[in-house]
């Protein structure tokens, strides 16, 4: 786990739903904006009349993601998540409000999941790591060593600021969850500004979507199909979409491993499915993403059934899919059908459609 | 375009200046003192020629950019106005050499100076999923989650390759449409000239930068905000314009053997991207000599039987050999294969491996970070550690050690880049437009390499790496 998915994809299509906000309202004028952080580009799109204001919205947006970034990024050692790292093993130690609550947050889905979703895996993934940097692969007995110190379970926190580790070797890594949080706070940000309809892209594997665009019904996100088949898509409105996936296998070496690791084998995940899930919250969609494609559909179909306003689905190579959840629809433009919609979301889509097929 | 202009044979480097031309229109700019721009591109036909005149008073070398058809009248007008030279944009057969074309008017112009532009560049910028256009259409870009660059690096090696006698070759390329820049804000800004210009530097290549008429207007009416944009670039023109200008060579310790660009072009630049020190030859200048100053050697296109010795023989030698999209039968053959996976089969050599991928490259980002991975961190001759919008370049005089490596920040933030090349040197030295010539920066060696950290990197960077002669004390 870590700032980059490589392949988790979700990608906009927007082109068509522009086409339709063109036809039945007036387009507003939109700005849009770039930065490089967390490694990867984060992306905002906000329709406004008055662009001067969104101009400095999206600005101190993503001036936040970078603030957020100083604070949680396990590359940037003077990080307040390195300096955690490197003390928290001795004592209590005090930490930011924004450090607290993306832990907490962490430790839920931790709990849920059973443990497969763990941010003490960072030993596990910088082992990896250098193997997929070229290094030698890790020893069974450098595996063993990384994997004692995983294990949410020994960490502690103590309302409202402070946290202890009760492993002399724990290390975070906030990769499977950090992006999303700092979505949240870019959307807090936004609205706390008077922006109602803004896009935001974290690198591709998480988007939020506040609002609609001018004229339209929802934004329309493309989805990860690693089949090629079945063009999924999914139209949101004020709710997020992510997805995770395993690295790509090596075309010229058949043992590289891939970069999300098993917290309880402590070996790279091998799977041949990416996996996109919906929910309001894009902190709660970046995580549940990476854990749901370490369960699997048969047992993350399971967990998504417990959880209020979540959907999933995951696509295989060979087109295979699973869908489970209550939340927004995914749509299977591949197949001219949809893999299951929800009565909240079916008109939205049916109109959507119609509205297509008039076009064409 | 760029692929038809990039079928001849691939070999030595030429030299290369990187000098930064503006083209512009024939219409009153302020003087080169006052917008430290050197020189001038004029698009041929001229209705009237007499700007050249007002160009050259004011302090400007001016050119003509012309098509091969054209190069008589422009030659012509070149001679009567003491044009500075012509750049020849579109040769009449894509196949030959432009030495043929442009050579008889070279031979009978000395007074001229002769380039050739390769077109096909793209406006260097750091990407993300989203394309925005002026008509507000979004589309899908890049599937990459990772910072997408667009580099003129694998056009700029290529093409300095490609014509081995010829005239210099250079690159230019169109600005990107932009979304809705908000009130009173410039398109381009004072950060894409200046990463524009870096580039140019890093890849040793000359440019052409379009000056969009309106800035032109602008600077020449002493527009304030205009001058705010422009007093920001001219730091990089001056650190460009002050760049050695030297035979120099690509570091590289990968050898790439390409007869035939658009099914390679991609792959090679992801290859770039990834800062994998390469160079391009064509099958025809390989030779053990060019082997020896490689680890690995990627291979694009058939080989004959003598080429495909020397490289079972490099790869005998501890090299590592990649075929792509190989179907030729080779010696080792005859022997068990090491592995055979489902896209590729792997054989060893002596002390190395050859590797046959056994179709295109697909998914060029993940061939290149196969490649890397297969390579190894200890064959690399340079690496960069969590700089993912930076790329880096190595150049060192023929028969020389000492390194200048040249970095670009593709980012719009400043990045601290740690950096490992290969090699012991007794100083390592940052210039950049920020910083005067010289601040020594803190190093230290290991297993081989030197690795340093340059602090805050906005844009552009050369970094001077003194070789540590036989005897000296290492810092």
């Amino acid at each position: 786990m870590r700032w980059l998915k490589p392949a988790a994809l979700a990608s906009l299509s927007l082109a068509a739903l522009l086409a339709w906000t063109l036809c039945s309202a007036q387009s507003s004028a939109f700005i849009h904006q770039k930065r490089y952080v967390m490694g990867t580009v984060f992306e905002i799109v906000i329709y406004d009349e008055d662009l001067s204001q969104a101009d400095d919205a999206a600005r101190a947006a993503l001036d936040e993601a970078l603030r957020l970034d100083a604070v949680m990024s396990n590359y940037k050692p003077e990080s307040e998540l390195s300096r955690m790292n490197r003390s928290a093993h001795f004592q209590p130690v005090h930490i930011s409000h924004e450090l607290y609550e993306v832990i907490e947050q962490s430790l839920f889905y931790s709990r849920i999941s059973d443990g497969q979703f763990d941010i003490s895996v960072g030993p596990l993934v910088d082992l990896w790591k250098a193997a997929l940097a070229g290094g030698p692969l890790p020893s069974v007995a450098e595996q063993a060593a990384a994997l004692h110190c995983v294990g949410y379970q020994k960490i502690e926190l103590m309302s409202p600021d402070r946290i202890q580790f009760h492993s002399d070797c724990m290390r975070l890594d906030l990769g499977a969850i950090g992006k999303g949080y700092a979505v949240d706070r870019m959307v807090e940000l936004l609205r706390a500004r008077g922006i109602h309809r803004a896009y935001i892209d974290a690198g591709g594997s998480t988007i939020y979507a506040m609002n609609t665009p001018p004229g339209a019904k929802a934004w329309s996100v493309r989805l990860r199909d690693p089949s090629g088949k079945l063009d999924p898509e999914i139209m949101l409105m004020n709710s997020s979409v992510s997805t995770s996936e395993q690295s790509a296998p090596s075309v010229l070496q058949g043992d590289a491993p891939g970069h999300i690791v098993l917290p309880g084998t402590g070996k790279p995940l091998q799977t041949r499915y990416a996996v996109s899930v919906t929910t309001a919250s894009a902190a709660a969609s970046d995580a549940l993403s990476t854990t749901l494609l370490l369960l699997g559909p048969t047992r993350g179909a399971a967990l998504v059934k417990t959880l209020h306003d979540v959907s999933a689905i995951w696509i295989d190579s060979d087109g295979q899919r699973t869908v489970a959840g209550e939340g927004a629809a995914f749509h299977l433009a591949g197949e001219s059908r949809s893999a299951r919609i929800s009565p909240a979301t079916r008109m939205m889509i049916e109109t959507f459609e119609a509205d297509r097929d008039l076009r064409q | 375009m760029l692929c038809a202009l990039l079928l001849g044979s691939i070999a030595a480097c030429t030299p290369a200046t990187a000098k930064v031309f503006f083209r512009v229109a024939p219409s009153p700019l302020p003087p080169a003192a006052k917008t430290a721009i050197q020189d001038l591109v004029l698009a041929w036909p001229l209705r009237d020629s007499s700007i050249i005149a007002k160009f050259r008073e004011q302090g400007y070398n001016v050119w003509l950019q012309c098509d091969s058809k054209d190069l008589a009248p422009a030659v012509t007008v070149a001679d009567r106005m003491a044009v500075r030279g012509l750049i020849v944009t579109k040769l009449a057969d894509a196949k030959q050499s432009p030495s043929k074309e442009v050579s008889s008017f070279a031979a009978a112009h000395k007074n001229l100076a002769f380039r050739v532009l390769v077109s096909g560049g793209k406006q260097p910028q750091m990407k993300g999923r989203l394309v925005v256009e002026r008509d507000g259409i979004l589309q899908v870009s890049s599937p990459s989650t990772q910072p997408w660059l667009d580099s003129n690096l694998a056009i700029g090696r290529l093409a300095h390759s490609i014509y081995p006698d010829s005239f210099p070759i250079m690159y230019d390329f169109r600005w990107a449409a932009p979304g809705e820049p908000p009130r009173g804000a410039w398109h381009p800004d004072a950060e894409d000239y200046a990463l524009a210009i870096a580039e140019s530097d890093a890849i040793r290549s000359d440019v052409i930068v379009e000056l969009p008429s309106s800035l032109q207007k602008a600077l020449t009416a002493e527009d304030p905000q205009a001058w705010w944009l422009w007093r920001k670039v001219v730091p990089y023109l001056d650190f460009s314009s002050h760049a050695p200008v030297t035979n120099v060579q690509p570091v590289a310790s990968l050898g790439v053997i390409v007869d035939e660009v658009q099914r390679s072009y991609e792959a090679i630049n992801l290859m770039a991207r990834h800062n994998l020190a390469f160079e391009a030859v064509h099958p025809a200048g390989l030779t053990p000599d060019r082997l020896a100053n490689w680890n690995s050697v990627v291979v694009f296109c058939s080989l004959n039987a003598e080429a495909a010795v020397m490289l079972r023989n490099f790869a005998a030698n501890g090299g590592i050999v990649i075929f792509v999209n190989s179907h030729d039968k080779f010696p080792w053959h005859s022997t068990s294969p090491l592995r055979r996976e489902s896209h590729s089969t792997t054989y060893t050599a002596g002390a190395g491996q050859i590797v046959e991928l056994g179709e295109p490259v697909v998914d060029p980002e993940n061939f290149a970070r196969d490649l890397r991975r297969l390579i190894g961190p200890d064959r690399s001759a340079l690496a960069l550690w969590n700089s993912l919008t930076t790329l880096a370049t190595a150049y060192r005089e023929e028969g020389q050690h000492d390194i200048s490596l040249y970095l670009v920040n593709y980012a719009d933030q400043p990045d601290n880049i740690q950096v490992q090349v290969k090699g012991h040197f007794t100083s390592v030295r940052l210039e950049s437009p920020e910083e005067t010539c010289c601040v020594s920066l803190p190093f230290v060696e290991r297993n081989g390499f030197t690795e340093f950290t340059v602090p805050s990197l906005r844009v552009g960077a050369r970094v001077h790496l003194d070789y540590l002669k036989a005897g000296s004390a290492a810092q």
